[in-house]
């Protein structure tokens, strides 16, 4: 398993459009399973249900983490993904 | 406001058929909402959340926690519920309302409860219910509501929001015991009124609620609220505060942004409709002792050859352009655009305007007339077969029939535009549109009149379009 952290710049925090945006870049790694986690908290990545639960806010530190398939290459995809919403 | 009609009872679908068991049920609304989620996004959101883990997870976690399976998809959704309503988020906290709806179909589905088909609302009925979720606004053709009770519900939910959106008055956390279907009810909502009052009439009646809009930004709002399209767009603001004539592609894309922002629904363009009494500085327009009664509207552009020419070339390129984007606006071979002719006096002054238009302008376009002159309305018969629609320009119609400038405070009390004259030259104006088979609208400021509203639904008018909604 990879992890890293990643910080959430976008304005607006994780609302639901990102969200959707993620779930379906997640959900296009089969072999992957893909967590997002917060201090208080880790969810399935391809949940967004999940995701909008942890009400994640401008500033937010995640930690990504990926287990099974490229784990390096999903890890590169998701961390940058997250990092460039609202930009 | 206060707006009453026969009573609807809303129904869930209806229990009582064999149970199922959670996987059965999953499967059967998840058919459901995936024939419903084409075109539909609260629906395609819901199903989303059906098929997201999380709801799956859940409803394990509480089956591996020895509950059985009803009572483990109540607690799931709870617990679900209950993690959205923690966030400090108006928008998320709002998504528990969509979880419980998924949820709710899952139960009912469970007890045997089968597909919900759309209702079908008798036009003008209030809408009596339990409780609407969103996937039951979903559901409802607003243009056939009155008004709509709930016993439960907040006014911040889901359905009054919408409810609002349409100028339909709505009372949630009211009793609903002892109202019987089709019974009288009367729905008394005071964040409805004004224009929302005039917008409930026209729906109960089945009528289109159009808006006068000035600039994009109006066109924006008009949609936002709602209406079902813009039923006077004011073209003058593009030729002021300028030396110059805006050419054809300047105001193409003026016109075609004007399109899209419509989505679809109807504009009405009026063409050009400046003259003495509204001098514009790029046109020289000679000063005249009594301009109301001078070069106006289509006078002064039949006038002026190049400046129609290029109005009405514009508007054409801007509807091509509008088609091959999207056709599907055009499928129901009842093109958006919708142009006006003002101040129209004679048949010939519309056949001019026709003769400008390309041969397939049909495809494109609709060609219609505002009818503002006392003239217009005793040839509207005529008119009629040359137009393709009629909308009445109210203001400048009272003043011509009663011969009373209305700032004119020695004649003011003349300018009554519900008065048995202007009242009978719009039945006649209606009469004669119903009869070639084309509308008749009205766009004047009595459309914005409360007190007008059941008259003119009364005398015909098969719009109104409103200063704002």
């Amino acid at each position: 398993m990879l992890s890293s952290k990643v910080l959430l710049s976008a304005p607006s925090g994780l609302h639901a459009r990102p969200a959707g945006e993620l779930v379906k870049l997640v959900k296009g790694f089969a072999g992957s399973k893909v967590r997002i986690a917060t201090p208080a908290k880790s969810v399935d990545a391809a949940s967004m249900l999940g995701l909008l639960s942890l009400g994640l806010k401008s500033g937010s530190e995640l930690e990504v983490s990926v287990e099974g398939g490229d784990e390096a290459a999903v890890l590169q995809a998701v961390s940058s993904f997250i990092s460039s919403i609202g930009e | 406001m206060k707006a009453s009609g026969p009573a609807f009872l809303w129904k869930r679908a209806a229990s009582g058929g064999l149970s199922r068991s959670f996987s059965e049920a999953f499967a059967l609304v998840q058919g459901e909402l995936a024939s419903a989620a084409e075109g539909n996004e609260v629906f395609a959101a819901h199903l989303e959340i059906l098929e997201d883990p999380m709801l799956s997870e859940s409803v394990g976690e509480q089956l591996a926690a020895g509950l059985p399976e009803k009572e483990a998809v109540s607690a799931a959704c709870a617990s679900v519920c209950s993690m959205f309503e923690a966030i400090d988020d108006e928008y998320l906290k709002a998504r528990a309302d969509d979880v419980r709806d998924v949820f709710g179909r899952i139960a009912a589905a469970m007890e045997g409860g089968d597909a919900q088909a759309p209702a079908e609302l008798p036009q003008g009925c209030v809408i009596v219910a339990e409780e609407l979720m969103p996937s039951d606004t979903a559901r409802i053709d607003f243009s056939r509501v009155a008004g709509i009770i709930c016993a439960r519900g907040s006014t911040t939910s889901h359905v009054c929001i919408i409810a609002h959106s349409h100028g339909v008055p709505i009372r949630v956390g009211v009793s609903i015991d002892g109202i019987s279907e089709g019974s009288l009810v009367e729905v008394d909502d005071p964040a409805v009124g004004g224009s929302g009052a005039i917008a409930a009439l026209v729906r109960k009646y089945g009528r289109k609620l159009y808006v006068n809009a000035g600039s994009i930004d109006e066109i924006k709002a008009a949609m936002a609220a709602g209406a079902d399209g813009i039923g006077l767009f004011r073209t003058e603001f593009l030729f002021m505060g300028r030396s110059s004539l805006p050419t054809r592609e300047e105001q193409k894309e003026l016109y075609l942004q004007a399109l899209l922002e419509c989505g679809g629904r109807p504009l009405t363009l009026r063409l050009l409709d400046a003259g003495g009494d509204k001098p514009l500085p790029c046109l020289h327009i000679d000063k005249e002792d009594n301009p109301f009664l001078g070069l106006r509207g289509i006078r002064l552009c039949l006038r002026h050859p190049e400046l129609l020419q290029c109005q009405l070339g514009a508007a054409v390129d801007a509807a091509r352009v509008l088609k091959g984007m999207h056709p599907e606006y055009f499928s129901a071979g009842e093109p958006p655009l919708r142009l006006m002719i003002p101040m129209v006096s004679t048949v010939e002054e519309v056949l001019e305007v026709r003769r400008l238009l390309p041969e397939d302008a049909t495809e494109l376009l609709r060609l219609g007339i505002m009818v503002e002159t006392p003239a217009a309305v005793l040839s509207a018969r005529t008119l009629a077969g040359v137009s393709d629609f009629f909308s009445v320009g109210s203001n400048d119609l009272t003043q011509y029939i009663m011969a009373a400038d209305r700032g004119n405070p020695g004649v003011a009390g003349l300018y009554t535009p519900l008065s048995e004259a202007v009242l009978e030259a719009m039945r006649m104006v209606t009469a004669a549109a119903h009869s070639a088979g084309i509308p008749a609208g009205i766009c004047g400021e009595l459309a914005s009149e409360p007190e007008a509203a059941q008259i003119l639904v009364d005398t015909g008018f098969d719009s109104l379009s409103l200063a704002k909604l």
